[in-house]
């Protein structure tokens, strides 16, 4: 049954057109990895289907169990089961990580969240994640290591239980025992029921989640589908192949820029 | 002397050093306050500022040999209020150690400043001093102004300045916003972020509470 279905989408940022035309079916129960060579907009298509307010989306459509998505607000897009972790994710100084988690517990409940509840349910999480739980108690994301931010947006995906996760890079800067862990928690979210769209740029944790479908972005739009048996072969051979026998181009669009007056950096018109 | 609208420099000279706190809910700041610190006194000091008043206001503090100053300063603009706050550390003692920080939330069109000064004059060797203020602005008409300077004649000294000001961080709130808060759940813990760390230094639990409750009932 289709989950998302992403048709034409096409999006810019600062001007600069970086999602060209993306169509794609996201199935319940896929997991899809989404593979590319760097900087052919794999992040910025999550990010669209999130409401980042850095990208403007100019066509196409986005539907979420046939509702439009991109009618929605970012927040509103979140409480109806989207989520995603976030390939860097800010620090936010000042704000206590536990008072975050209730926030975002209680933003999909009609009564808050019991403190021993809320306890139970964190705990759980960290552990499944192996991070201490007193981690709650400092500022989010302050502090942290990339591994820690890592594992950290992981735990906020088990604690959401959402139906539709969208990993951005999430094994990057993850140790192999980290990595396990990780793939584990995905794992039981899969069993419990959550599609994943899956960024990643390594094979490692591909082989672990061993995902369904593989859909290879390039320039913006996606150029490629297959099953896993794709993922694999990329992770083998990489993306050389599909110039050389698929005759996909590979080179990132430049824009053409100038040093101007004071040396500044900027885009010829 | 706690959870009270008085600050005044005469008396609080009398206590002994360690944490004062003061919490103005309904008077504005003096117009003046001084403070000198006694060679070896530690003090502390939480300034939690609420009040709906205008003022303009100047602390200042002298410190001699090895005395210790840490100013934690959280202040609200409220609408139609005007508020310039500055705060002067003069370094005249060595080994002289401030701290000052300063966050403010601005609803406010009138102007609303933080101006921290640090001297350090010739001869005041191994001082060491930071002035950092932040205010975010919560509308595009707020006319905040943030300047933390340092005026330095030693060489051997520790000294430090920052300044942010502005709205909330876009990144920020989009991030918890993909989290299912809604956009103004979100500047209201970010907000609360901000200043908490300050409140709750209060040392009377009833200002800390009446703090709380002031911000939760604020329409951000």
């Amino acid at each position: 049954m289709e989950q998302l279905q992403i048709q034409g989408l096409c999006c810019k940022a600062e001007d600069k057109e970086i999602l060209r035309g993306v169509s794609l079916t996201v199935n319940k129960g896929d997991v899809v990895a989404l593979l590319g060579p760097n900087g052919h907009g794999k992040s910025t298509l999550l990010n669209c289907l999130m409401g980042s307010p850095h990208y403007q989306v100019t066509a196409g459509q986005a539907l979420y169990d046939g509702e439009d998505l991109l009618a929605l607000p970012t927040d509103a897009r979140s409480r109806k089961g989207l989520f995603l972790a976030f390939q860097n994710p800010p620090d936010v100084p000042g704000v206590v990580t536990m008072d975050f988690y209730r926030g975002m517990l209680n933003a999909r409940r009609e009564k808050p969240i019991s403190l021993l509840d809320f306890y139970r349910k964190t705990t759980e999480a960290y552990q499944q994640v192996g991070l201490d739980s007193e981690m709650a108690s400092r500022h989010l994301n302050e502090g942290y290591s990339g591994g820690e931010k890592k594992r950290n947006e992981v735990l906020q995906m088990l604690l959401l239980k959402p139906e539709l996760a969208m990993l951005d890079e999430i094994d990057s800067g993850l140790d192999v025992d980290a990595l396990s862990l990780v793939a584990s928690a995905i794992d039981a979210a899969r069993r419990q029921g959550t599609t994943f769209l899956i960024i990643s740029h390594y094979d490692r944790l591909l082989e672990l989640v061993r995902p369904n479908r593989t859909a290879v972005m390039v320039q913006g739009r996606i150029a490629l589908e297959g099953d896993e048996t794709l993922a694999r072969r990329i992770a083998k051979e990489g993306y050389s192949f599909l110039e050389r026998e698929l005759g996909i181009d590979l080179r990132r669009e430049e824009v053409p820029s100038s040093i101007g007056v004071c040396g500044a950096k900027i885009t010829a018109k | 002397m706690t959870g009270i609208d008085v600050l005044d420099g005469t008396l609080l000279a009398k206590e002994e050093g360690g944490l004062s706190t003061f919490f103005f809910e309904a008077q504005a700041l003096p117009e003046e306050f001084h403070l000198a610190l006694r060679e070896g006194e530690s003090r502390e000091i939480v300034l939690v500022d609420f009040s709906p008043r205008s003022y303009r206001t100047r602390l200042s503090f002298t410190l001699s040999r090895r005395s210790h100053l840490v100013l934690s300063f959280a202040a609200l603009a409220h609408p139609g209020t005007e508020k310039r706050i500055a705060v002067d550390v003069h370094h005249e003692g060595v080994d002289s150690f401030s701290r000052v920080s300063f966050v403010g939330i601005d609803f406010s069109d009138r102007p609303f400043s933080f101006v921290g000064n640090s001297f350090i004059p010739k001869g005041m060797s191994g001082s060491d001093t930071r002035q950092e203020g932040r205010i975010t602005n919560l509308m595009p008409s707020c006319r905040s102004e943030v300047s933390p300077a340092l005026f330095i004649e030693e060489n051997d000294v520790k000294a430090s300045h920052g300044a942010a000001l502005g709205a909330y961080d876009p990144d920020q709130i989009y991030y918890l916003m993909a989290h299912g808060l809604s956009e103004r759940e979100s500047k209201a813990l970010i907000t609360s972020g901000l200043l908490l760390p300050i409140v709750e230094r209060l040392s009377d639990p009833k200002a800390v509470e009446r703090a709380k409750k002031i911000l939760e009932e604020l329409h951000l």
